[in-house]
């Protein structure tokens, strides 16, 4: 490589300048926003301080929709990584070569599919009388109804449940892929101890694995944090509250309800300043 | 042990017919009329339909969704391409010592929640005057596409084979002739694959578009949802119809990506 090139200036300056800009200009005008008090319905505001942020820790909607973020970053990141573990471990033991191409080929399709599609296809599918997803329970218990989205208890899987499908098929191919990268000797030896099938994977393949592993947890993490129009399109933050996120309440606050724009930005300031502090924590302890 | 492969062998091929039977199903509704998917028991066995797929296509709202969406997006990856391309080969090729810091800035824009991007958004692209139209959705999404691309052609660049580029240095290349005419041919299969991600990642976006149109620059997915907000009172097969179009652009690019993706970790093996 020449070492005298105007090549590295000329190539990465003005795109980090334009990204910045894209970035900064944003996030700071949302710090400001969150600091006056604007609504939606006038061009008249004044500066309020902190009062938008010293209103959200006495309102219970908030504390309800980060309660409910917390658990939909849970239950989805851990189901995603079990359900990827799994079946990735499974076609690497029971699939042939050929079917391993078939099933990851479909494996992928759900995760391709725009989540508003992905969202409205589960819909219908877990409508109560005529949903296909519902049918094997009406068949089974002669016509009882189960309505997975309007019970404030089963609401927020039901959804989980969409997002699972998209992300957990997928990350199943990958584990595949990383299982077939590793070297071919410690599976042998330890299947020469008479290990099973289950204790290699266990204690051989998975912890040879454990980095890239964490890794895509850590991708999910972030991708869970997109969980906006699955939930908009299949219950709207309902029944009730029951599956109402962050980004979900702000929007609502912003632009549904009430126009309170300045209130709404204080919300995702703080989700903001929360995921920017933990993942740059998470992903420097992944680096090192 | 063979009973353990057989529930083994069921669980895959049921998790299979998982992935993509309920999208199947939902094609399978798009030709059928009102009569034939409003039961009890599913019907397979209908008289098909064309209605609702032509209901769709004749809608002036459909056709303007489609329009934005293809315009916005693909306007977006270009930029993308344009600015995230050459930036990703230089920090690949010329690392100093922000290379790190570089890489990480890009990742760390995906940390930012869409709604904190997209309340400032509204109120300055009001201000300007620039709400609701086309040019606010493409600068906001060359945000998404020129960091995704970056942060994927990075590796790409980095897998070139560096004898290649150091023998057309001593040819007499320049450094732009190097990444015009080797780094980018060879790195094609994978850059290509970047690019097709970063569409299909605008593509699905909503809730930025959701918060930046009213009316004239609204993407496909905002039409599609807003089908549907008219309650489930709108006939289901058109509905099934919308999710049918809005789905087929992404799929297309069903062996681009799965290619992609086997390239990626046939490197890692070497």
């Amino acid at each position: 490589m020449p070492r005298r090139s105007s090549l590295p200036v000329t190539f990465v300056v003005p795109t980090l300048v334009i990204l910045l800009i894209l970035s900064m200009v944003p996030t700071l005008y949302a710090i400001i926003i969150a600091l006056q008090n604007r609504e939606l319905s006038s061009t008249a505001y004044s500066w309020v301080w902190f009062s938008n942020f010293v209103d959200l820790f006495s309102d219970r909607r908030f504390l309800n929709a980060v309660w409910v973020s917390v658990k939909w970053e849970v239950v989805t990141v851990v189901a995603t990584m079990v359900v990827a573990i799994g079946l990735g471990v499974l076609m690497f033991e029971v699939a042939a070569p050929r079917l391993r191409n078939v099933y990851c080929l479909l494996f992928i399709i759900p995760v391709l599919l725009p989540r508003v599609s992905a969202a409205f296809v589960w819909k219908f599918a877990y409508h109560p009388l005529y949903g296909i997803a519902t049918y094997p329970y009406r068949l089974l218990t002669g016509g009882l109804i189960f309505d997975p989205l309007s019970k404030p208890s089963t609401a927020l899987f039901a959804v989980a449940s969409v997002d699972v499908w998209q992300w957990g098929l997928f990350f199943a191919v990958i584990v595949l892929k990383l299982l077939e990268t590793l070297p071919p000797q410690p599976i042998e030896a330890a299947r020469l101890d008479h290990a099973k099938r289950w204790q290699i994977h266990a204690y051989v393949t998975l912890p040879m694995l454990k980095a890239p592993l964490v890794s895509l947890m850590f991708v999910k993490m972030i991708e869970s944090l997109r969980s906006f129009d699955l939930i908009y399109v299949m219950t709207r933050g309902g029944p009730g509250v029951a599956t109402e996120t962050l980004d979900m309440y702000a929007f609502s606050q912003g632009f549904i309800e009430s126009g309170k724009v300045s209130y709404a930005s204080a919300m995702a300031v703080l989700m903001m300043i929360a995921t920017v502090i933990t993942f740059t924590m998470l992903w420097k302890r992944v680096q090192a | 042990m063979r009973l353990g492969r057989i529930v083994a062998k069921a669980v895959l091929a049921f998790a299979g017919f998982l992935a993509v039977f309920p999208l199947l199903w939902t094609a399978l509704n798009s030709l059928k009329n009102s009569v034939d998917i409003i039961t009890r028991v599913p019907r397979l066995v209908f008289t098909p339909t064309l209605a609702n797929i032509s209901y769709i296509l004749g809608r002036d709202s459909v056709i303007t969704g489609l329009y934005n969406s293809v315009i916005a997006c693909g306007t977006a990856v270009l930029i993308g391409v344009v600015l995230g391309l050459p930036a990703a080969y230089a920090v690949a090729r010329y690392p100093n010592r922000w290379a790190g810091d570089i890489q990480f800035f890009v990742l760390s824009l995906r940390f930012l929640p869409p709604v904190a991007v997209a309340i400032p958004l509204m109120v300055i692209w009001l201000q300007l005057g620039l709400y609701d139209t086309l040019p606010a959705l493409i600068v906001t999404y060359s945000l998404l596409t020129i960091s995704v691309i970056m942060w994927l052609a990075i590796p790409a660049f980095q897998s070139v084979p560096k004898e290649i580029e150091e023998a057309a240095f001593v040819d007499g290349y320049g450094a732009y002739a190097v990444f015009w005419r080797i780094a980018l041919p060879v790195a094609a299969r994978s850059l290509i694959g970047a690019v097709a991600f970063s569409f299909v990642l605008v593509w699905n976006e909503f809730l930025i578009a959701l918060m930046l149109s009213s009316s004239n620059a609204k993407t496909l997915p905002i039409v599609a949802s807003e089908l549907s907000q008219q309650g489930m009172n709108v006939p289901w097969g058109i509905l099934n119809a919308s999710v049918v179009l809005l789905s087929l652009p992404p799929l297309l690019f069903l062996g681009v990506l799965s290619g992609f993706l086997n390239s990626v970790f046939r490197q890692k093996k070497t």
